[in-house]
């Protein structure tokens, strides 16, 4: 039997070395040549004049995340003690919005945050604005309204695998801690909070790693001021400035961190259980 | 836990699903507003759902969704669980190092995967094309096509590519719980390997692969910046065409459209969940409760007979859906097609339909952001359009690049009507290439509602006064344009120290906070809306801003003392065009005095056909029973005096391009 399935894998093996592989290897071929496809190292010196962009692309990233994980730490341990019922329809809940596209989501803070938007004119209605003597208050374009907008979209990639880390807590772990004399505070830090890191690393990348990319959020929401490393990325490959190459290597510094990053964080959560999916 | 610290955490939770969901409620709400804004609510009505079904952009990016999202969970679900299951009869090691590369397309940023794939489908296409020529030319009993782009195929291939780690990662943990023994037992109690497989290991697996098939399908549904590089310009999912749109107006179709998603899948959610909860309760009472018709009917099915009636059903149910998707691809793909690429907003919508009644022509008709955008996407083999619709430099630049076809002018004999003024431009000199599609001028708008001066140099643009509330031009040549005719100099200067003065006044000015934003066509929304001050942009858009803009709103337009740019889009034809015949006939069309009438009265651009030119004031008259303001038709048609104070933007060379280039995508950063 153990023969006749491992052919199952072959096909699969072809299509990660076409569909994954090689073009990653297309990707840095382009980084380390020029247009007429000759070896440089241009592309990556050029990137020194783009730093700000990467620090506010990580700066931007990490606020997000640890907004993200502000919230969705409590929320999913609370949610994770709630009856069944509770617990399914407020998953049901979280995952609902993800089903519309994370453009409509996106789209739906526009009109919020625009100077004649929604929350300005509520302001407006409250009496703020002429209280503080302005027309309206800039929301829209600011790097506020970015990390809004990956708070937005990435917090369901928070809760759902601190959630599904917390809900398979093995209970007796802390009726026996809880036995052994131990308060809820010393149960949470010593039991459920390394147990749950595991979720809480999945988490992060799950939030970070879009978050240190997108280019949708800060073109709708920065309005093209708050460039961010996917913008500069879109930029060479379908917008103002059409340079594949320089694109490529920006993709390949970016990819190198974030896998460095993920090394990194990884690290500390050596010895559990890899990273959890949803 | 006590009760206390649960209300207050449930009010947290409340509060969290509050901020999840107020965003979508305004959404929903604002799909039924009678106006056209999704700020102002002007009462209610149900109007903009009739829309919705006439936009055809937006239907057919629903279906190319629903769609790619289906196929793809099919087709990486089963693909996915056979690659999980052979991983699981390979040794540990070996499997590792594959997971490994599984984990990959996961951990990777999506534009990462995105461009890594676009690089890919490229370069293969081009190795295709190079094979199937040298095929094609050996022998001629098979014909292979050599010009393959990006479309529906890639885009498919792509989110069969992302969703297949998913499937396995679900699939994988129901492998190792299962007890491996428990194949080789069914195999010696007599059932052969398939009878095994399906009996014993599939429903061992089988919720490991509806979780994974359920997270694909959100994946795919959920996507954009993947589908965005690999899907080219022939096909668009919802996300990208609103992409698209929130670069235009965004109509409240958009909410529209929101609406009916959000409402569906909530429907499918609360159905499947009351079922769960429904079985969940039956199994708590026992057989107490009395089983229903259906339920008998169900239980009935299920018996061994009628075995023949699931799998027939089944099987009718997935010839239809093949059928179905056979039908319509075979519907869209015979007629005769051309694919033509302009900007937004630039043609009176009517012209493609009247197009595609005369003639039979299917018009795929797609927008651009900027001729530097267009020039990106055809370099980098998204497109595979025929016809577009760039500006002079541009057009000259294609030209010095080979990229265009010369024009069979017989088949165009709506040529002669072009007016002589704009034939045999500098940047298509013997004009073997072009039909000029419309002229106007670059120009200030500002709202004088908010501005009290009037304005009349370049300089308000770079000015403290209004700082927050002046969008800049987001392409490289208008923008530093700007700069270059407020330093007193040409808009075609090769001399890199008056360029890069010229972006340190932009970019200065962009470090003091001055310009809210860099915008295209997101010009209209900000200032229809009031939502800036000072915008600079064409003049016919201006009058299409005008007939827009908001209570409160009075938008003005001002040619600058120190002169401007005038400019003339024009037709070409892209080379090696695959739809030529219908290219020459669309070209001709939109040539004809009638279209170029309707569109100067939908898209208040100046039209070069010189009957029309002529005849629109009486047209103008005859359609609103009013007389054309000749202050309107005057910004429209600049006069030859203004046109004076105008001067056109001619190719540069490569290395002044370079330069702006570089200045460009760092203004971006400073």
């Amino acid at each position: 039997m153990k023969n006749k399935l491992s052919w199952f894998a072959v096909p699969y093996v072809v299509w990660m070395a076409l569909m994954v592989v090689i073009p990653i290897l297309i990707m840095v071929v382009y980084s380390f040549t020029t247009a007429d496809f000759e070896g440089t190292l241009d592309n990556f010196a050029e990137m020194g004049s783009y730093a700000s962009v990467f620090l506010r692309s990580f700066r931007l990233a990490l606020i997000a995340t640890l907004v993200c994980l502000l919230i969705g730490y409590p929320v999913s341990y609370w949610m994770a003690h709630e009856g069944p019922g509770f617990q399914r329809l407020a998953m049901a809940l979280i995952m609902l919005p993800m089903w519309m596209n994370f453009l409509l989501r996106t789209y739906s803070w526009m009109s919020i945050l625009e100077n004649n938007g929604l929350l300005n004119q509520l302001f407006q209605a409250v009496g703020l604005l002429d209280a503080l003597g302005v027309d309206y208050i800039p929301l829209i374009g600011t790097s506020g309204a970015v990390v809004l907008g990956m708070v937005y979209n990435y917090l369901p990639f928070m809760i759902l695998p601190i959630y599904s880390v917390i809900v398979k807590l093995d209970h007796s772990l802390l009726e026996a801690a809880r036995d052994l004399g131990a308060d809820g505070q010393l149960v949470f830090r010593k039991i459920i909070l390394p147990l749950s890191l595991p979720g809480v690393l999945s988490g992060v990348t799950m939030v970070f790693v879009p978050s240190v990319s997108t280019f949708a959020i800060s073109r709708l929401l920065g309005g093209g001021t708050q460039m961010m490393l996917g913008d500069l990325i879109e930029q060479q490959f379908l917008g103002g400035a059409y340079d594949p190459h320089l694109g490529a290597a920006i993709s390949m510094v970016m990819m190198v961190i974030v896998v460095v990053c993920m090394v990194v964080m990884n690290h500390f959560g050596e010895g559990e259980e890899q990273a959890v999916m949803l | 836990m006590k009760k206390q610290n649960r209300l207050g955490s449930r009010l947290i939770i409340g509060l969290m699903f509050l901020f999840l969901y107020a965003p979508i409620l305004l959404l929903i709400i604002f799909s039924f507003n009678a106006g056209d804004s999704s700020a102002v609510w002007k009462g209610f009505s149900l109007h903009w759902y009739g829309r919705l079904f006439q936009n055809r952009l937006i239907m057919e990016s629903v279906y190319t969704t629903l769609l790619v999202s289906l196929l793809a969970t099919a087709i990486a679900t089963a693909a996915g669980t056979f690659a999980a299951i052979g991983l699981y009869s390979l040794g540990r090691k070996k499997r590792d190092a594959l997971l490994t590369v599984n984990n990959i397309p996961m951990m990777n940023a999506d534009i990462v995967t995105g461009v890594s794939l676009c690089l890919f489908f490229v370069a293969f296409f081009q190795g295709w094309g190079s094979f199937a020529r040298w095929f094609n030319s050996i022998q001629s009993a098979i014909e292979l096509p050599d010009r393959l782009v990006l479309g529906f195929g890639t885009l498919l291939l792509a989110h069969v590519a992302f969703n297949i780690p998913y499937v396995i990662l679900n699939v994988a943990p129901k492998l190792r719980q299962m007890d491996r023994n428990l194949m080789d037992a069914a195999q010696d109690l007599g059932c052969t390997w398939m009878q095994a497989f399906w009996k014993v290991m599939l429903p061992e697996i089988k919720p490991g692969i509806v979780s994974g098939a359920l997270i694909a399908f959100t994946m795919s549904i959920d996507d954009f910046i993947i589908s965005y590089f690999t899907a080219g310009s022939a096909s668009s999912t919802l996300a990208m065409t609103i992409y698209g749109m929130t670069k235009k107006r965004v109509t409240p179709e958009v909410n529209a459209v929101s609406t009916i998603l959000f409402l569906s899948v909530l429907v499918l959610l609360v159905l499947s969940n009351l079922k769960e909860v429904r079985q969940e309760a039956r199994e708590r009472l026992g057989t107490a409760r009395k089983s229903s018709a259906l339920d008998r009917a169900r239980m009935k099915l299920a018996e061994p007979q009628f075995k023949w009636v699931r799998r027939g059903s089944a099987g009718v149910l997935a010839c239809a859906f093949l059928a179905s998707v056979g039908f319509l691809s075979y519907a869209t793909g015979s007629r005769p097609v051309v694919n033509v690429c302009s900007w937004g907003e630039y043609i009176d919508e009517d012209l493609i339909t009247l197009f595609e009644e005369r003639t039979g022509i299917r018009v795929n008709y797609q927008t651009a952001e900027s001729n530097e955008a267009l020039y990106s996407l055809l370099k980098s083999g998204g497109a595979d359009y025929d016809v577009v619709v760039p500006s002079d430099y541009m057009i000259g630049r294609l030209i010095a690049e080979d990229m265009l076809e010369p024009l069979d002018y017989s088949q165009i004999p709506n040529f002669d009507f072009i007016d002589d003024r704009f034939k045999n431009l500098s940047y298509d000199p013997e004009n073997l290439y072009t039909v000029p599609y419309t002229w106007g001028t670059l120009g200030i708008i500002y709202n004088t509602a908010t501005v009290e001066e009037e304005i009349t140099s370049w300089s308000a643009l770079y000015d403290d006064k209004y700082a927050g509330n002046v969008l800049l031009i987001n392409n490289s040549r208008d923008a530093i344009g700007e700069a270059l005719l407020y330093l007193g100099c040409s808009v075609n200067t090769t001399d890199p120290k008056e360029i890069r003065q010229a972006y340190e006044l932009v970019a200065d000015a962009n470090r003091r906070g001055v310009f809210q934003g860099r915008v295209m066509d997101e010009v209209f929304q900000k200032m229809e809306g009031g939502n800036a001050a000072i915008a600079t942009y064409y003049a016919g858009d201006y009058l299409s801003m005008v007939d827009n803009q908001a209570d409160g709103v009075d938008l003005a337009f001002v040619i600058p003392e120190e002169g401007s740019n005038w400019f003339v889009d024009a037709m070409c034809m892209l080379k090696d065009a695959p739809h030529q015949r219908e290219a020459h006939m669309w070209i001709n069309f939109i040539a004809s005095t009638e279209a170029n009438l309707a569109n100067m009265d939908y898209i208040w651009y100046a039209s070069p056909n010189r009957e029309a030119l002529n005849q629109y004031p009486a047209y103008y008259e005859e359609l609103y029973g009013e007389e054309l303001d000749p202050e309107v038709y005057e910004i429209m048609a600049a006069p030859p005096e203004t046109l004076e104070r105008c001067e056109a933007y001619m190719n540069l060379p490569a290395e002044t391009l370079n330069l702006y280039k570089s200045l460009w995508t760092q203004l971006g950063v400073s």
